[in-house]
């Protein structure tokens, strides 16, 4: 017999919502990649003031979320769930801040011309934020609670191309202090999202398996 | 949190209490032997049961641990109730009733042959689904255990009384109509009173069946409230449909279920209840707590 039918109905709507919110959110870090390229900052503007969208996904998943804790007193499994879709939504509504952030950038160093070795590095650490956080959604998606040792080991990378803005960029370009200091943070938000994505890959692992990720 | 009520203080009360009645060599007896507070209080090993020709329970082998609150959960006819029975023989006075395997009580098995099941149902008290006072006062109603253990002096009798009804978290409501009519109370009333007259024939361990399904939302929050504080003293385990209530109370969780229609309930899974209603061990568990099956 089929029990609690919908309440159910209700949690996979919850979870649609949480999926609208991570495509919301992937494609705000696509744009913003474009963006930074071709220092478009009328797209960038666009992005800032999108951000209001997805912080109304936040809303409604925490109006979704406690809805259904209070009403339907949800264990095991399905209380994991909803926890985790709270959570997850809080990640990726941080990951879109530092999209936010790099808009902010993006307008602050128009005037400056991106060095080639800006633009390469940058692109692949754009690259490296974007696959992370998709693997991240994907193992949300299949419920794999392995993928956090893929992502942990991809977010190595991402740390290793954010020191390199540290310790050779820096050099480079010293007589713009400005856009140092821009692009320097910029990669320093870009390696923010991808430890959002890990934490993601740690919540999914815990809806999972119902232990906490090492 | 640290249980530190000794157990010495507990045996002391139980041994005075026993010199107080008429009959109470068994206890005595078993009283002397020393218990330690780890092990449990009731174990079954491969415990089965049928009536007549329907086996309702199969190869049960758990172990309640003392002072606290095992609750016992399952969809309806698993054998929940049947199970409890078992700890207390209730299941006795049923026609055609069979016990195989083992129960035991502090290590003692309670079906082995001239046990005293008299004793065995004062050690272990029982509290129903629908609350059931004697049509009696108040007072009658507490003071009859006692009474029929062969307590005469008044003062004792009262303050048995007393001391039962302030545990039962009722004193103060009916201090002043202890010799009104039990069946003028409220429901939630009557089963406090139900459960200050199991206290009153100092039980160690206590079973209740279902004891708030007749309740209101308020009085089951006063019955769970005081379930909370006799666990530092009581083993207590609880039969309820109610999972948010086994969720609510308990210390431990079993769950029973039957497999197929006809077959006997089996406990599927027996385990702390933080963990069994957040992360369940078997898949069984789970659904059933989700509300996927059942």
């Amino acid at each position: 017999m089929e029990g609690r039918k919908e309440f159910h109905e209700q949690l996979d709507d919850l979870y649609l919502e949480l999926l609208r919110m991570a495509n919301a959110t992937l494609e705000v870090l696509e744009r913003t990649k474009v963006a930074f390229r071709d220092g478009d900052i009328e797209t960038a503007g666009r992005i800032i003031e999108g951000d209001d969208e997805i912080d109304q996904y936040v809303t409604r998943i925490d109006e979704g979320g406690m809805e259904l804790l209070a009403r339907q007193a949800p264990v095991a499994i399905d209380l994991r769930t909803i926890v985790v879709i709270m959570r997850m939504s809080q990640e990726l509504e941080r990951a879109a801040d530092n999209c936010v952030n790099i808009c902010k950038a993006i307008v602050n160093i128009r005037r400056y011309t991106l060095s080639p070795w800006i633009k390469e590095n940058m692109d692949e650490m754009f690259r490296w934020a974007i696959k992370i956080m998709a693997k991240a959604i994907d193992a949300f998606k299949e419920r794999d609670p392995d993928m956090v040792e893929k992502l942990v080991r991809m977010d190595d990378t991402v740390d290793r191309i954010n020191r390199e803005f540290l310790t050779t960029y820096d050099r480079e370009s010293e007589n713009e202090t400005e856009l140092v200091v821009r692009v320097v943070m910029t990669a320093r938000f870009l390696e923010r999202v991808a430890d959002h994505a890990v934490n993601i890959g740690e919540e999914v692992y815990y809806m999972v398996t119902g232990e906490f990720a090492d | 949190m640290v249980d530190e009520t000794p157990i010495d203080d507990t045996k002391t009360r139980i041994s005075e209490y026993s010199r107080r009645c008429a009959d109470s060599f068994t206890r005595e007896t078993r009283m002397e032997e020393p218990t330690k507070e780890s092990e449990p209080r009731i174990t079954t090993d491969s415990l089965s049961m049928s009536y007549g020709e329907f086996k309702a329970l199969e190869d049960i082998t758990v172990q309640v641990p003392r002072r606290s609150i095992t609750a016992i959960i399952g969809p309806s006819g698993c054998g929940k109730s049947s199970l409890l029975r078992c700890f207390n023989r209730m299941n006795d006075l049923v026609e055609g009733c069979r016990v195989t395997g083992e129960v035991k009580l502090d290590g003692e098995d309670i079906y082995a042959p001239g046990y005293d099941v008299i004793q065995l149902r004062r050690t272990v008290g029982m509290v129903f689904q629908r609350p059931n006072p004697f049509p009696k006062t108040v007072y009658d109603n507490v003071a009859y255990g006692p009474r029929l253990s062969g307590v005469k002096d008044k003062e004792r009798l009262n303050r048995v009384v007393e001391e039962s009804l302030k545990k039962a978290a009722l004193w103060e409501e009916v201090k002043g109509k202890l010799k009104g009519s039990a069946m003028n109370l409220s429901g939630g009333q009557q089963q406090r009173l139900c459960i200050a007259r199991v206290l009153a024939v100092e039980p160690e361990v206590i079973l209740l069946d279902e004891p708030c399904s007749a309740l209101d939302p308020v009085a089951t929050q006063r019955v769970e409230d005081l379930l909370a504080e006799l666990k530092e003293r009581y083993t207590m385990v609880i039969v309820t449909h109610n999972m948010q209530q086994a969720a609510r109370v308990s210390d431990f969780t079993a769950f029973v279920m039957i497999e197929n229609q006809g077959e006997p309930g089996k406990v599927v899974e027996f385990g702390d209840t933080n963990h069994m209603f957040t992360n369940p061990v078997d898949e069984r568990t789970e659904r059933y707590i989700t509300g996927r099956f059942g």
